[in-house]
């Protein structure tokens, strides 16, 4: 009971407690600052009214993510010197004691295996790109190649979650979340942050939805995951007896009995809840329209490959996620999962390929020819990259290639970044020659496009104040155009 | 007590320094001081602090203190230090007046104040010391104490006027913008309108009348042309870049950037604009009107306004969003500190042109609106035609005419223009473009063919198109229509949808085992029913499409269903299925053998019993098994059916073999085998024998070892 009559008075005490949080000699300054620091809001809302902090390059952001981690030796990273070196040992000086997953620590060689596909040039900077990517090789002028990537990392688990989550260990907001918290939805009848997935023929790992997960924020945040069948949200339309009118009704009553609730109780879940029901209430009426892939016309069909319009594919989603974007979901992130290529990678990575190619390309075209792209951040990338030597025996068409951290790459697109290859790695493919990118300078790089500065955005939780980029991360300027 | 012999050096001491103080005030000009001096001259800032605190101290000690007897013994000494220091304070203070110009009369005033100060408080000492009535009178003390301390705080704070800007203890106002005057007429001459106040708003806070930092003053031309302490700004001795231009652009971390750090800095354009007004010669004098309308010197002075710094941005140019704001309309800052407004709208279905039409306050700050895929009118247009700041705008899809879009083109700042899915008009459309102000413009799916872009690209060559890939037909193929049913079993009959998600297209099957074929094959209208065992294969078909790949399914017929089932031989502990019940649950096991949904037999014959309680005439049992032959499990070689009355008697009915697996048949299949039952006789028992390989063929990596069969299901008709 004294708990309840607490909270009661917390409520004023907070508001008091705001407006002078900052002292008397700061306040001045904070008004000048942030304006509207002093209508009593919580820090979501003051980020909300603050953010962005400086001029933004990128709206929206849409994350294919490649679920298993994508071999960038087969398909960006162009080492000719391992073709050549196919089956000798992998020098110890070039491996330098790195950590070894449980799958090839039992291996006694390590030998070397040289790409079975053939690289070519495109682009106005002769980017290298493998002939199983032909139509991402056919935009590499909107590209931006990150080839020196690097994670801690050597798992899916702990790396999927570092790169959504920015920690290894779980419970942090996601990377959607953070953005979502920060600069909320911008059509108000949609989620700010929907996730979608798809599934691949080759070897998979699983994703979990942690990795879309709100962490310590608010649940409104939290990643709203589409169903891959035919109906990507269920349950859209009211049942046959009930009128919107009527459910508008019932939504006002039960959200005052919410109000009620919290007033008593005082927790922000049933706030979420409200703000939830609200926004399905919305979406009853958004999301028919923006899903039906039926009146794409046959040029936007073609363009993504006719699998397009088979609900729960790679290309599904990859149109279904421009829908989304133009519509203004701040973040769509997708995941596709089968490029884990322990064994029979080249195989498998040929029917990757052919499932994400041609989307994702398509997909960057749609965006450009809409006039949408110079706001919209395309990224794709792994959570790490594959290493040089095989796993498994190897022969000269089949290899396997084990988890490798050092370096890896990721391309981006739109959103205000500069169309080139950045950074290098050795000519073993081992190890980063130059420019570095680290997992937080990634994040950090990506919230600066949206407008945020990273060591701004923070959020108190546990007596500690966390952000996304948790204490490192340095943006990458030669990244942005 | 080595004390007071040190007080007495520095009381000595004092009959040396203030003379030279006095000297080297005196004669400042013909002196030149060398860098060690220099050195000390920066400590003056430091040192400074000490004599004023204690100056203070003791005059207010002088007030406080009213008894004579009990004035401090202390205070003797700390006179002594204090004017020592004040002495030296002062000294180093004239080795600082010669390394900056700091404004003339404020050096003269604070210069000479602190010289007085050091003598005044030589002379404090010397009255403490000696003189007698002041030691016992209180109120001279007292008097003596607040000249001093006022003496002190007047010319310091010259001092603190020199260093912080003559305004520094001025109560704060907010200043809107400093008043910066602008010419914009076209008869203003180009320091007028752009770099005469350019250069008030950044640099005049160091280079103006307050204070003159290296010599120079930017605030009138005849200033400019003279330079400053190196010379001339604009022009560089022995062919370098202008001192200007270089100084403006160091990288910031330089120390000899300008403006200094933490200072207001140029923009990209204003550096731009400098750097063009330098290299033409930096002529003071020249009109606008003279320079030519497209030089970029005449642009980047025509478009420039004076940036205003956040802190001094007026309040009433942000006006609270939240009134515009609804669900269907989402109206926001471009970021914090910025009037810029962007503004989007979604859900069509809720579009009412009077949510355009209430934006109307901050019609003039908007600077990015998307009306995509809403239904507009001509009134929605001539209202975005208002928006005197917008430069970028998404219209797609919003089933405009070009003639509609006419009033858009007065609008200077629209840079980008995204116009996808409008129709096209041979004749006005291009008209549209000619003296646009457009840089950008997204104009796919608006129906034009290529030569009619090839055009328009040639004749608006300023104007960067974007088209898409929309006018390339490539032929690819449509992907396999769906057999929209799951289970693969009939009871009495089954029906069957087939679905494709692209629209238009047609579907043609066969029931026969034939491939489907465009012309002959029956189309697929609504449902199909079938009531036999078939297999269903099918094709998707369309104009500009190649044509699916085919998609088959079998659909087993079971109509009879045996009332008991025994097994003579049992499964191999490892695949146990589940049981008897699997051979007639409906379940087919797919292509994975460890799925519970089947039975294995390995090295061994299958043989089962199936009885009914009254006799039946079965014409076929049908077996659905699992073929893998990398995972060892082989069809079936035989089945034998024999039938029986009582279950003890079997009298053999049929015996039918099956062709061994080749080395390069399928690897994994589905495939049922059939055994006839000839003859009209109706028998209560069967026994079926099923006939394993037993030893793997030679071709086969286990060879010699065992073989398995997998069955699943057993249809009975």
């Amino acid at each position: 009971m004294n708990e309840l009559l607490e909270h009661g008075l917390n409520q004023n005490r907070r508001k008091f407690l705001s407006k002078m949080s900052l002292g008397l000699g700061g306040l001045g300054l904070g008004s000048l600052m942030v304006p509207g620091m002093f209508d009593g809001l919580n820090e979501a809302e003051i980020f909300s009214k603050t953010l962005p902090q400086f001029a933004p390059r990128a709206k929206r952001i849409i994350y294919l993510f490649q679920n298993g981690a994508p071999s960038q030796l087969d398909l960006f990273d162009y080492k000719p010197m391992l073709q050549r070196m196919h089956g000798e040992d992998l020098p110890a000086s070039i491996r330098n004691g790195q950590r070894l997953t449980g799958m090839t620590s039992n291996q006694t060689t390590f030998p070397l295996a040289g790409s079975r596909f053939n690289f070519s040039q495109h682009g106005s900077y002769g980017g290298w790109f493998s002939e199983t990517i032909p139509h991402i090789a056919g935009i590499a002028d909107d590209l931006c190649i990150v080839k020196s990537m690097y994670t801690e990392a050597i798992n899916h688990d702990p790396a999927l979650t570092f790169f959504q989550t920015g920690a290894q260990v779980g419970n942090r907001p996601s990377l959607g979340s953070w953005v979502s918290y920060g600069l909320g939805s911008d059509n108000k009848n949609l989620p700010a942050f929907c996730v979608l997935l798809s599934k691949g023929k080759g070897n998979g790992q699983g994703v979990y939805s942690k990795l879309w997960n709100n962490g310590f924020l608010d649940s409104i945040h939290q990643g709203v995951q589409f169903s891959s069948g035919e109906e990507p949200v269920k349950y859209l339309s009211d049942p046959p007896f009930i009128a919107r009118s009527d459910k508008r009704a019932m939504l006002d009553e039960i959200a005052a009995l919410n109000q009620q609730s919290y007033e008593k109780i005082g927790d922000p879940e049933i706030v979420a809840k409200i703000q939830q029901y609200e926004l399905s209430y919305r979406m009853q009426m958004a999301v028919p329209e923006i899903t039906s892939l039926k009146n794409e016309p046959e040029s936007v069909v073609k363009m993504y490959g006719p699998e397009c319009l088979v609900p729960g594919t790679y290309a599904a989603n990859c149109l279904l996620a421009r829908k989304l974007s133009e519509n203004g979901v701040r973040f769509v992130q997708l995941y596709h999962q089968g490029w884990d290529g322990h064994g029979n990678l080249p195989n498998e990575l040929i029917g990757q390929c052919k499932d994400v190619d041609q989307p994702s390309a398509a997909l960057i075209k749609d965006l450009k020819q809409r006039g949408l792209l110079d706001e919209t951040l395309v990224i794709w990338g792994g959570e790490f990259g594959r290493t040089n030597y095989c796993q498994g025996p190897l022969t000269k068409d089949n290899y396997g290639r084990d988890h490798h951290p050092r370096c890896f790459t990721i391309w981006m697109a739109g959103g205000g970044v500069k169309p080139g290859v950045y950074g290098e790695t050795d000519e073993f493919g081992y190890n980063i020659n130059s420019l570095p990118v680290h997992v937080h300078d990634f994040h950090a790089t990506i919230m600066h496009l949206m407008g945020i500065d990273h060591e701004a955005f923070t959020y108190k939780h546990l007596g500690r104040r966390y952000r996304l980029t948790d204490v490192s991360g340095n943006i990458i300027n030669d990244l942005i155009a | 007590m080595s004390a007071p012999k040190w007080l007495a050096l520095g009381r000595n001491a004092l009959w040396i320094l203030n003379p030279f103080l006095g000297i080297i005030a005196y004669y400042h000009e013909e002196i030149k001081f060398g860098i060690y001096f220099q050195w000390l001259g920066k400590m003056h800032p430091m040192l400074l602090h000490f004599p004023i605190v204690l100056g203070l101290g003791v005059a207010g000690y002088y007030v406080y203190r009213r008894d004579n007897k009990k004035i401090s013994r202390f205070l003797s000494p700390l006179l002594i230090i204090h004017s020592l220091l004040a002495t030296i304070v002062a000294i180093f203070g004239i080795f600082l007046s010669k390394q900056g110009s700091y404004n003339h009369d404020l050096i003269f005033w604070h210069k000479w104040g602190g010289i007085s100060i050091a003598w005044m408080s030589w002379g404090l000492m010397a009255l403490h010391e000696y003189n007698n009535s002041f030691k016992t009178h209180f109120s001279l003390r007292a008097l003596v104490g607040f000249v001093f301390a006022g003496v002190l705080i007047f010319f310091t704070h010259k001092g603190a006027q020199l260093t912080h800007g003559s305004k520094v203890l001025s109560w704060p106002k907010e200043e809107i913008a400093k008043k910066i005057t602008v010419n914009m007429d076209s008869t203003a001459t180009l320091y007028e309108r752009a770099i005469g106040p350019l250069l008030q708003q950044k640099c005049m806070s160091c280079h103006g009348p307050e204070k003159e930092k290296g010599n120079l003053l930017l605030n009138s031309p005849d200033h400019i042309r003279k330079g400053g302490k190196h010379g001339s700004i604009l022009i560089g001795n022995n062919n370098k870049k202008a001192p200007l231009l270089e100084r403006l652009f160091l990288p910031l971390s330089e120390e000899k950037h300008m403006p200094p750090e933490g200072k207001l800095q140029l923009t990209k354009e204003e550096l731009s604009l400098l750097r063009y007004w330098v290299r033409s010669g930096g002529y003071l004098e020249i009109k606008m009107n003279e320079l030519d309308q497209s030089d970029s010197l005449f642009l980047l002075a025509q478009n420039w306004m004076p940036s205003v710094p956040y802190l001094n941005r007026p309040t009433t140019i942000f006006p609270d969003l939240k009134a515009y704001t609804s669900n269907y309309c989402t109206v926001s800052y471009s970021y914090t500190g910025s009037s810029d407004i962007e503004v989007s709208f979604y859900q069509r279905n809720f579009y009412a042109h009077e949510n355009l039409r209430r934006l109307a306050p901050i019609q003039s700050q908007i600077v990015n609106l998307n009306m995509q895929n809403m239904p507009l009118h001509e009134e929605d247009i001539a209202f975005i035609a208002q928006c005197s700041q917008l430069q970028k705008l998404n219209l797609n899809f919003t089933q405009l005419s070009a003639d509609q879009l006419v009033p858009l083109k007065k609008l200077t700042q629209l840079k980008s223009i995204s116009i996808c899915g409008l129709a096209y008009d041979e004749k006005n459309w291009p008209s549209f473009f000619e003296n646009a102000p457009f840089e950008e413009v997204h104009l796919w799916a608006s129906s034009l063919n290529l030569p009619q872009i090839d055009k328009i690209r040639s004749t608006y060559p300023r104007i960067n198109f974007t088209v898409g890939d929309n006018l390339k037909n490539d032929l690819i193929k449509i992907t396999s229509p769906i057999i929209d049913q799951d289970s693969s079993i009939i009871a009495s009959h089954l029906d069957i949808n087939i679905k494709h998600f692209l629209e238009g297209t047609v579907i043609r099957y066969t029931t026969d085992g034939t491939d489907p074929d465009s012309l002959s094959s029956p189309k697929f209208k609504q449902t199909l029913r079938i009531t036999e065992h078939t297999t269903l294969k099918t094709k998707a078909f369309k104009s500009g499409w190649i044509s699916s790949d085919i998609v088959q399914k079998t659909f087993y017929r079971s109509e009879i269903h045996p009332d008991t089932i025994y097994f003579i031989t049992q499964p191999d502990r490892q695949y146990p299925g589940n049981g008897t019940q699997t051979l007639i649950d409906y379940q087919l096991g797919d292509q994975n053998f460890s799925n519970g949904k089947w039975l294995g037999y390995l090295d061994e014959n299958m043989i089962l019993v199936i009885g009914f309680h009254q006799s039946k005439k079965l014409k076929e049992a049908r077996f659905n098994t699992l073929i893998d032959n990398a995972s060892y499990i082989f069809p079936l070689t035989a089945i034998q059916v024999a039938g029986s009355l009582d279950g003890n008697q079997f009298k053999t009915l049929n015996e039918i073999k099956f062709p061994s697996l080749q080395k390069d048949d399928i690897n994994i299949e589905n495939k049922s085998f059939n055994c006839p039952i000839p003859g009209e006789d109706s028998y209560k028992f069967y026994r079926f024998t099923l006939s394993n390989l037993k030893k793997l063929p030679d071709w086969h990596p286990g060879k010699k070892t065992p073989a398995w069969i997998f069955i699943d299901e057993l249809f009975l008709n």
